[in-house]
């Protein structure tokens, strides 16, 4: 090889562009090389001219590959759409093996998708809910669905024990206990216990693990856990919309409950009644469980004793149960057996009461609506008391009076009569009575609906009693008196003509009767005497008017004063004779009621008398 | 309280067409406790088989899925999560075996490839034997090999439980 030094300095004088190049070292290294070929080089690295074209075309043939691929790489590195292009090709690959060699990616992005979701949901809420809704909306629904059923089943039983004897007893505890009635309720009558917990592996039917209550038996727990995942297999196949399969099957007392969870799922058997809410606990447990042994269910290959202690979780289930409460102690029973005795037989014995008096009362309430002239409007009772009110005619019968015959305590009714006069023929009738006031010779009596006077009367009490009647109101009874006689008539008129015809004769100037008069008085004084007998017999009062009468001849004033004197000589008379005076009444006439024309002495002498006028009342 | 003890625990399912005997062969060599109606009736019948595997045991949760016919298909959904099958056939019917072979065809294309054991049931009706030698011969090439059995006579049955066993911890 032979090189020359000039030609060495023409070589590492490099051209304008090849700034960038250590110049000295590369000379430095071409020189070395030179001189492992001839010792005689003693060329320095100095000097190098800035530019060299030969320079340039020896990197060209060294390194020309190179530089091509150096410079497009540099480019693709320099523009951010081309190196957006070439991560993204190996990204997915590159994330793939980072965490197939180092589980620490997790964590690493952890902040970052933490961070982008929370940005997304500020931006737009939406799509997170969109994203969550397939997933979230059916288990939001289950857990809404438990709760309502949960309600409904506290409102059923609630509803089904609040009239019973029981439910009576649960409303006493819930006062004494300060507890609602609803929860007193689920305690007495969610009895139950949780006899099998299944925990099963979804994905191969294998179980898990199984707890069991103290005696409570089962076929081989292995067979029924894959038994029970086909038979939600066969359920999902053959139904639509059964996708969740089963949560509950109920045989007589027996319950199958499903708590699904993402690797394990929980089957429950329950004896008895359980409570909607029993749910939530079982829900919990297997959550729990799914998330504390997350890895080891999921990579579950049919080796259960990785899962010893999970039977503790299983136990937590198993112990749940609601025992029936207590039984009363017999002697309280027998109390209390007593107390609701004494109970009855008071509440019997006011019943029985009430019943009598019920019937009293009807009784009394009858008794008034058949009395005459009193109207029963309303009945009922106001203010514990029994009450009546009407309208009553105040001739009818006292209501107290009926009231007094019955066993009814007037303390405790209350009546309000208005008053009213009643058409009814007996009081009108009692009304006549009152106002006419007939004479004991009158009888007043009903016939039928018509009320008919009997007897006799004066002409002039006939008259005042059908004027009477005229004013009484439409509606009112007919009322008869043509039965009745003028009382004239009979023994009373005979007497009173046999009266009337005697005269007492005087002599002229004379205010005493002569001595032949005294057979006439006796007469007339028997006669009365027989009259105000007779008259009091029959009720009537009777009078008898002496009138006293002269003759024409001599004064006015005298005639006047002298026959007042034979009226009263008569009286003084017929007193002497024993007729009570009271019975007699005197008048002067004078010579103005003459018997006789005067035309002759005895005319005149017969005009000079003393009559009698009987007046029956 | 019952708790139970660690213990390995397969699912396998026994498939084959209606009146191969798989139920026969359950019956007589497998712990049962449910009723045969419910194959009838949900479609599947739980029983359990024991193994032992030299100083272990792995027990055997068998599902024996009712049998295909015309009417009424597989239900490849009592497949899901089954560590291995046993494909029972009937040596006296020659479709038998093709239905077996069917549905080992859609297991593979459904859950991938499972352990599995063929078996060729009734082998004590030689006379009435319609499977050829040759048929046999050809199956190895198909990556299968059928084994005889007879539920009457308990030829292959707990052999093949057992190979399936071991194939399945391997």
């Amino acid at each position: 090889m032979t090189t020359s030094s000039a030609t060495l300095d023409r070589l590492f004088s490099a051209a304008q562009s090849d700034t960038g190049i250590d110049r000295q070292a590369l000379a430095g290294l071409l020189v070395e090389l030179a001189r492992s070929a001839d010792e005689s080089i003693d060329a320095r690295a100095s000097g190098i001219a800035s530019t060299d074209p030969r320079l340039t075309q020896l990197r060209g043939l060294l390194l020309g590959q190179e530089i091509a691929t150096l410079s497009r790489l540099t480019r693709q590195f320099d523009d951010p759409a081309e190196l957006a292009a070439i991560v993204g090709r190996v990204l997915p690959t590159a994330l793939a093996q980072a965490w197939a060699q180092n589980k620490s990616l997790g964590p690493i992005l952890a902040p970052m998708v933490e961070e982008a979701t929370r940005s997304s949901i500020r931006r737009d809420p939406g799509t997170l809910i969109n994203i969550l809704h397939p997933l979230m909306g059916p288990a939001i629904g289950k857990s809404i669905g438990e709760r309502i059923d949960g309600t409904f089943q506290s409102l059923n039983e609630t509803l089904k024990h609040s009239l019973s004897w029981h439910g009576l007893m649960w409303r006493w505890e819930a006062w004494r206990t300060g507890t609602s009635f609803a929860a007193i309720v689920l305690k007495h009558t969610l009895i139950y216990r949780v006899e099998h917990v299944f925990l099963i592996h979804r994905h191969t039917g294998l179980l898990i693990a199984h707890v069991a209550a103290p005696d409570a038996v089962s076929q081989d727990p292995q067979l029924v856990s894959s038994m029970l995942v086909a038979i939600q297999d066969f359920i999902r196949d053959s139904f639509s919309g059964a996708e969740q399969g089963v949560d509950t099957v109920r045989l007589g007392e027996l319950r199958l409950w499903s708590e699904p969870g993402p690797f394990a799922s929980l089957a429950v058997v329950i004896r008895g009644n359980p409570p909607e809410n029993l749910h939530q606990t079982l829900a919990g447990v297997v959550t729990r469980i799914n998330a504390e042994h997350h890895d080891a269910l999921r990579d579950f290959n049919g080796d259960s004793a990785a899962f010893a202690n999970v039977e503790a979780a299983l136990m937590e289930c198993v112990e749940l149960q609601q025992r029936a409460p207590r039984s009363t102690p017999h002697r309280a029973r027998w109390a209390v057996a007593l107390l609701a005795l004494a109970l009855i037989g008071l509440f019997g014995r006011w019943e029985y009461q009430r019943w009598q008096e019920r019937r009293h009362w009807n009784a009394y309430v009858a008794q008034l609506r058949a009395e005459p002239g009193i109207v029963v409007a309303e009945t009922g009772t106001q203010d514990g008391k029994w009450s009546v009110s009407g309208l009553r005619d105040p001739l009818a019968v006292d209501p107290q009076t009926v009231l007094r015959r019955t066993s009814l305590d007037p303390s405790q009714i209350v009546s309000r009569w208005t008053s009213y006069q009643s058409l009814e023929p007996a009081f009108v009738l009692r009304r006549l009575i009152d106002t006419m006031k007939p004479p004991p010779t009158v009888s007043m009596v009903l016939q039928g609906n018509r009320i008919v006077a009997l007897g006799s009367a004066s002409e002039a009490w006939l008259r005042r009693a059908h004027a009477t009647t005229e004013a009484l109101p439409t509606g009112t009874p007919p009322i008869d008196f043509s039965a009745v006689e003028d009382i004239d008539t009979g023994m009373l008129g005979k007497l009173r003509a046999a009266i009337q015809s005697n005269q007492i004769l005087f002599d002229n100037n004379s205010p005493a009767p002569s001595q032949e008069n005294n057979a006439i008085l006796d007469k007339v004084a028997g006669e009365i005497h027989d009259l105000a007998a007779l008259a009091s017999t029959l009720g009537v009062t009777a009078r008898v008017m002496l009138t006293g009468h002269t003759d024409s001849k001599g004064s006015e004033i005298f005639n006047l004063s002298i026959s007042q004197g034979r009226a009263e000589s008569v009286r003084a008379l017929l007193k002497k004779r024993g007729v009570d005076p009271s019975l007699l009444a005197v008048r002067a006439a004078g010579p103005y009621e003459p018997e006789q024309n005067e035309d002759s002495d005895a005319a005149r002498s017969r005009n000079r008398r003393v009559t009698f006028t009987v007046e029956i009342d | 309280m019952t708790g139970t003890q660690p213990n390995l625990q397969k699912k396998i399912c026994m498939l084959g067409s209606f009146g191969v005997g798989k139920t026969s062969l359950v019956r007589r060599f497998v712990e049962s406790v449910f009723s045969e109606t419910y194959l009838t009736t949900v479609g599947v019948k739980i029983d359990k088989k024991i193994v032992a595997l030299g100083d272990r045991t792995m027990t055997l949760i068998l599902w024996d899925v009712a049998g295909e016919d015309d009417i009424s298909p597989l239900k490849m959904s009592y497949v899901r999560g089954a560590a291995g099958y046993v494909l029972v056939a009937d040596g006296t019917r020659q479709p038998t075996l093709d239905v077996a072979l069917s549905i080992r065809q859609r297991i593979e294309a459904e859950y991938g490839a499972l352990p599995f054991v063929l078996l060729l049931n009734k082998s004590d009706l030689r006379e009435q034997w319609q499977i050829a030698p040759q048929t046999l011969e050809e199956l190895p090439s198909k990556g299968c090999t059928a084994r005889l059995s007879s539920a009457r006579t308990g030829e292959g049955v707990e052999q093949a439980f057992r190979d399936l066993a071991l194939a399945i911890s391997r």
